[in-house]
C-alpha cells in the first residue's frame, strides 16, 4: 500500500467514525423526545379540575362534568349535524342527513343504528327512541380526546368499551377499556386524529367512501397533503373548517362550488373552508392565464390530480353476491390482491378497490339532489344516489374533480325504491348474521314502518363524491398538456362539455377542409411544376 | 454516378435514422394489462413462482421495487409504478463467469415494469431480451433468447383464475425504492 | 439577359424575410397549439406563438410606417387590368415559353394576380388573424373588459385558425409562383439582392 492510499484510507476511516459520533450524537437526546411535543398555550389544564377527578363509570357521566363549566356545549352542538344527523336542504327541500338517506355504501343506518352510532357524537342511539334533546347523551371526547386512547366500536351505540372487549366478536383483538378519566383530563382542541375516527373511515373502513379522506391524513407527508403535512404546514381539519359554536362549516349536502365572495379569513359571513378564502379567486401571482382558468375550473380539479393516493379506496361494492358460504356454512372473505383489501365479504359482497384514481370531472354548482327512499326510480338505469347539478352556461357551476363510486343493491321490485335492510343486531334477521335477504329486507322496512311489496331484486347505482382533500404539492399539479395536448390520447377534461380547448375541440369541418384544400394547393402547385419541367424537356427537344 | 452514390447515401441516413427512431420501441415492449394495478403485479408473480416450468429452468422472484415511493418521500406525486424482479441464476451464471460481458450484469435482475398511466390504465414495460442478446455474442445471444422465450410465459395470464395475491418481498422496502433485492442474482 | 433593375429596397427585403420567417414559425406553433401535432409541447407552443406574434406586430408597425412614408402602399391598389392575362399565362402560357404578359417596373413591382392576392391578405387575411389573435391573447381580460359577452372562445379560434390556413395556402402558392421567373430561382434571387434580372 502506498503511502498515499494508507493516508487516504486513515482520513476516511477517521470520518466514518466521526461521522458515526456524530449521529450518535444526534439520536441521543431521544429520550427527551417527549419534550418536543409543543407546550399547550391554553390557559386551563384539565388534568387540574376537581370536577375531573373522578373516576367516570361512563361517558355520560365525564359529560355533566364537561357541562358543568362548558354550560353552552352541549346546546351548540344540538344544533348541528353532527348531532342530529338530518338536513333539510334549502336548495331542494329534501330531508337528509345520515338518519334519512339510502347511499350504496352499507345504505342505511335505519334499523341498523347500534352499529353506526359508533359514529354519532352521543352516547346511546341504539334505535328510533333515542332522546335527542338529553345533554348528557352528547360525547364530548370523541372530538376533544388528545390521548389517542379514545375510541368507540361498532355495535355499542356510541359507547366506548367501558371493560375489555374482543372486536370484532370472535377475531381474538382485544381492545382495552377506555381509561375516562385520563382522557376526561386530556381533552383539548380537536386533530387530524380526532376528526379522522370517523371520517377517515366512512363507508365502513379506511378509505372506503370519499377517496380524499383516510388514515393516511393522520400524520400524512408533503406528497399527499401540502397543507396537512406533519413536517411543513401541519393544519388540522379545523384550520379550514374553522369552527364557530361547534358548528362545522363545509357540507357534502350543500358544497360551495364556486366560491364567489371569497375573502381573506376574519370575515364571518364567508365559507371559511374554500381554497379561495386563503388563497382569493385569483391565487396565480405570475400567471393570469392560470386565473382565468380558475373562473371555470375549480381548485381541485388541477391541484388533487388523483385521489387515493395515499391508499387504495373502495370504487365498487356489489350487495348482490352477499351471503356465499363456505361448505360448512361459514361466511367467506377473500382477498384482494393487495392482501389489504377484501375483494368478497359474505356480509357485503364484492369489492373493488384502486390506488391514485383519476377523477371524472363535471360541471358542479353545488345543488345535489338525492334519490331517497320515497323517490321512483327506473330499474332499468343506473340509479344516481345523488346527482351534482351543474352546467357550462349558468354561470355558477365549475369544472369540478368527483369519484364516481358504483354499486348494486337491493330495491323494491314492487314499489321501485330504495330500500332499507337489517344489516346488523343480534336477532336472526340481520342479514350478517343469517344472511337472508329476505328477512333482513322485512325487518328493516318495518322498522322504519314502510311498505314494502316483498320482492326485491339489485339495480346498480353510483354516488358522486366532489373530491377536494389530499391537495397535492403545486408541483404536481395538472399540466397543460394533460387537457390540452395529452401524451396518451386521452386529456383530462376530453369529456367536459360546453368548453373551447385549444388543442382538442377543433372545428371538424373547418380541420378537414383546410387541410385538404392545402393539401390540393399543394398538389396542384406540384402538377404545375411537373408541366412546366416536362414542357421546358420538350421544349428543348425541339 | 454522383447521382446515384448520393442516392446511396441519402437511403443509408434514412434508414439510419428510422432505425434510431424505432429503436426505443425495439428495445422495450411495452403492453396494456387487461386487470388492475396489484392485480397485475400479483398473476406475473404468480406466473413465475407457481410455473413449475420456470422453476425447472431456475426463475425466481428476486424483489419487488417501488420507484415511487422514493419520488414521495421527495414530497412529489407520481403514479404508481413497481418493478418485479427475478433471476434465474441458470442463465445470469454463464454470462457473470464470463469476463467480455460480465458488464451486462446492469441488466440483471430481470424486470418487469407495472404502472398506470394518464389513461388510468395499467399497462407492463419488459425488455425485448431476444433482441438486445444478438448484440453481444453468441453466448448471450442464446441466452438471452431463452429468457425472451420465458418472459413470455410471465406474461401469459389466465383470467379464469381467481386474483392472486402480491409476493411482498422478505426484507420489506426500506423506503427510497431499494426495496427487495432478497435474493436471486 | 439584359436589364437589371433594383426592386426591392433593403428594408423591404429585411421585412420580407423576416415576416416569412415569422409566419411560417407561427404556423408551425399555431397548429400545434390548434392540435395538430406534438413538436415543442403545448406550454411552449402556446408561449413561442405569443412572443412570435408580439414580434410581427412590432415588425408591421414598423412597415405600415414605411410604406406610408415612403408611398409604397400604392403597390398593393387592385387592378384587373390583365388579370385574365395573368390566368391565362399560368394556365397556358407558362407551358409554352410564352412571354410574361407583365414587366415589373419600380413603380409595380406586382404582377395582377400578386396584386389582388396581397390585397386580399392585407385587408382579409391579416385582420382577420390580428383581430382574432388579439382577442386570443387578451383573453384573461375578457371578463374586466366586459368582452365576454360579445366573444367566444370558440368562435375566435375558429376563425383564427380559419385565416391561419388561408395563410398557409397562400404560402404553398406564393413559394411555388417564386419559381415561375425566367429562370426558377429569379424571383428568389430579387428578393434577397433587391434586383430584378429581365431578359
Amino acid at each position: 500500500m502506498s503511502l498515499a492510499k494508507l493516508v487516504r484510507v486513515l482520513a476516511v476511516t477517521a470520518g466514518m467514525v466521526l461521522a458515526a459520533n456524530a449521529a450518535q450524537a444526534n439520536t441521543d437526546p431521544a429520550p427527551a423526545a417527549p419534550a418536543e411535543k409543543k407546550a399547550s398555550t391554553s390557559t386551563a389544564d384539565h388534568s387540574k379540575f376537581k370536577e375531573l377527578q373522578e373516576n367516570f363509570a361512563t361517558g355520560p357521566d365525564v359529560t355533566k362534568a364537561c357541562l358543568k363549566c362548558h354550560t353552552e356545549a352541549a346546546k351548540q352542538i344540538m344544533h348541528t349535524k353532527h348531532w342530529t344527523w338530518e338536513y333539510l336542504n334549502p336548495q331542494t327541500n329534501q330531508l337528509l342527513g345520515k338518519k334519512h338517506i339510502i347511499n350504496n355504501f352499507c345504505t342505511s343506518i335505519s334499523s341498523n343504528q347500534e352499529f353506526c352510532t359508533a359514529c354519532h357524537i352521543g352516547y346511546g342511539w341504539k334505535d328510533d327512541k333515542f332522546d335527542f334533546s338529553n345533554q348528557d347523551n352528547v360525547d364530548c371526547l370523541v372530538c376533544h380526546d388528545t390521548t389517542g386512547t379514545y375510541r368507540k366500536l361498532p355495535g355499542y351505540a356510541g359507547h366506548p368499551p367501558y371493560k375489555d372487549t374482543e372486536a370484532p366478536a370472535g377475531s381474538g383483538f382485544i381492545v382495552k377499556a377506555v381509561d375516562l378519566k385520563a382522557v376526561a383530563q386530556g381533552v383539548g382542541k380537536t386533530s387530524r386524529k380526532t376528526c379522522g375516527s370517523c371520517h377517515f373511515l366512512g363507508g365502513g373502513g379506511d378509505a372506503v367512501k370519499h377517496g380524499d379522506l383516510d388514515t393516511t391524513l393522520t400524520n400524512p407527508s408533503k406528497y399527499l397533503d401540502v397543507h396537512m403535512a406533519k413536517d411543513g404546514l401541519n393544519f388540522t381539519c379545523a384550520t379550514c373548517h374553522e369552527t364557530d359554536g361547534h358548528n362545522v362549516p363545509g357540507s357534502r349536502y350543500t358544497p360551495v362550488a364556486d366560491d364567489t365572495t371569497p375573502h381573506i379569513r376574519g370575515k364571518k359571513n364567508a365559507d371559511p373552508e374554500t381554497c379561495q378564502s386563503c388563497h382569493t379567486a385569483a391565487p396565480h401571482k405570475h400567471n393570469a392565464r392560470l386565473n382565468t382558468h380558475a373562473v371555470v375550473i375549480a381548485c381541485q380539479t388541477c391541484h388533487i390530480p388523483e385521489f387515493a393516493r395515499g391508499q387504495p379506496t373502495k370504487m365498487s361494492w356489489d350487495w348482490s353476491t352477499a351471503g356465499k358460504l363456505d361448505k360448512d356454512g361459514k361466511p367467506i372473505r377473500i382477498k384482494d390482491s393487495s392482501g389489504h383489501h377484501d375483494s368478497y365479504d359474505s356480509r357485503k359482497g364484492n369489492f373493488r378497490y384502486e390506488s391514485n384514481v383519476i377523477p371524472e370531472y363535471i360541471w358542479f354548482n353545488g345543488k345535489v339532489e338525492y334519490t331517497l327512499r320515497e323517490t321512483k326510480l327506473d330499474p332499468t338505469k343506473v340509479v344516481k344516489i345523488n346527482t351534482l347539478e351543474g352546467s357550462p352556461t349558468d354561470g355558477k357551476s365549475k369544472i369540478w374533480p368527483i369519484k364516481r363510486f358504483t354499486g348494486k343493491q337491493p330495491y323494491d321490485v314492487g314499489n321501485n325504491q330504495l330500500v332499507v335492510f337489517h344489516t346488523y343486531g343480534k336477532d336472526d334477521s340481520a342479514l350478517w348474521t343469517n344472511f337472508n335477504w329476505d328477512k333482513a329486507l322485512e325487518y328493516g322496512m318495518k322498522e322504519i314502518g314502510a311498505q314494502y311489496s316483498g320482492k326485491y331484486a339489485f339495480v346498480e347505482t353510483e354516488y358522486s363524491w366532489p373530491t377536494t382533500h389530499m391537495v397535492a404539492p403545486k408541483g404536481d399539479a395538472l399540466t397543460c398538456a394533460q387537457c390540452h395536448q395529452p401524451s396518451i390520447g386521452v386529456g383530462r377534461l376530453d369529456k367536459v362539455p360546453g368548453i373551447y380547448m385549444p388543442g382538442r375541440r377543433a372545428n371538424a369541418l373547418l380541420n378537414t377542409a383546410g387541410w385538404a384544400i392545402a393539401a390540393l394547393c399543394l398538389l396542384g402547385v406540384l402538377v404545375h411544376g411537373a408541366g412546366r419541367i416536362y414542357a421546358s424537356r420538350k421544349g428543348a427537344h425541339k | 454516378m454522383l447521382k446515384a452514390v448520393v442516392g446511396f447515401v441519402v437511403g443509408i441516413l434514412v434508414v439510419a435514422a428510422g432505425g434510431f427512431m424505432a429503436m426505443p420501441h425495439l428495445m422495450f415492449n411495452e403492453t396494456a394489462s387487461p386487470f388492475g394495478f396489484e392485480e397485475t403485479i400479483a398473476r406475473i408473480q404468480h406466473n413465475i413462482a407457481d410455473n413449475p416450468v420456470l422453476q425447472e429452468k431456475g426463475w425466481a422472484l428476486s424483489g419487488l421495487r417501488n420507484p415511487a415511493k422514493a419520488v414521495q418521500n421527495d414530497g412529489g406525486n407520481v403514479l404508481p409504478v413497481q418493478m418485479i424482479e427475478v433471476c434465474s441464476t441458470k442463465y445470469s451464471g454463464p454470462i457473470l463467469k464470463e469476463d467480455t460481458v460480465r458488464f451486462l450484469s446492469i441488466l440483471m435482475p430481470c424486470k418487469i415494469s407495472i404502472y398506470k398511466k394518464q389513461d388510468g390504465k395499467v399497462y407492463i414495460g419488459t425488455m425485448n431480451a431476444g433482441l438486445m442478446g444478438k448484440f453481444f455474442g453468441p453466448l448471450v445471444g442464446e441466452t438471452m433468447g431463452h429468457v425472451a422465450e420465458d418472459q413470455k410465459l410471465f406474461l401469459h395470464f389466465d383470467p379464469n383464475t381467481p386474483a392472486p395475491q402480491i409476493i411482498l418481498p422478505a426484507a420489506p422496502a426500506a423506503g427510497g425504492g431499494a426495496g427487495g433485492g432478497g435474493g436471486g442474482c | 439577359m439584359s436589364n437589371r433593375i433594383y426592386l426591392f429596397k433593403v428594408f423591404e427585403r429585411i421585412w420580407h424575410w423576416s415576416q416569412a420567417t415569422l409566419i411560417i414559425l407561427l404556423l408551425i406553433t399555431g397548429f400545434e397549439v390548434h392540435g395538430s401535432y406534438q413538436i415543442l409541447g403545448f406550454e411552449t407552443a402556446v408561449n413561442t406563438h405569443t412572443t412570435l406574434a408580439w414580434t410581427l406586430v412590432g415588425l408591421w408597425l414598423f412597415a405600415i410606417f414605411w410604406h406610408f412614408t415612403t408611398g409604397e402602399w400604392k403597390q398593393y391598389i387592385p387592378t384587373l387590368q390583365k388579370v385574365d392575362a395573368m390566368a391565362k399565362y399560368y394556365l397556358f402560357g407558362i407551358f409554352t415559353d410564352a412571354p410574361h404578359p407583365f414587366k415589373a417596373t419600380t413603380l409595380k413591382k406586382h404582377n395582377p394576380l400578386q396584386r389582388l392576392a396581397y390585397l386580399f391578405i392585407l385587408v382579409f387575411v391579416g385582420p382577420l388573424i390580428w383581430f382574432t389573435g388579439w382577442f386570443y391573447i387578451f383573453y384573461d381580460n375578457w371578463i374586466e373588459w366586459g368582452w365576454d359577452k360579445y366573444l367566444n372562445l370558440e368562435w375566435v379560434a375558429t376563425f383564427h385558425t380559419l385565416a391561419a390556413f388561408m395563410m398557409l395556402i397562400f404560402l404553398i402558392v406564393h413559394v411555388y409562383l417564386t419559381t415561375t421567373g425566367h429562370t426558377p430561382l429569379a424571383h428568389i434571387k430579387a428578393m434577397i439582392t433587391g434586383w430584378e434580372e429581365e431578359d
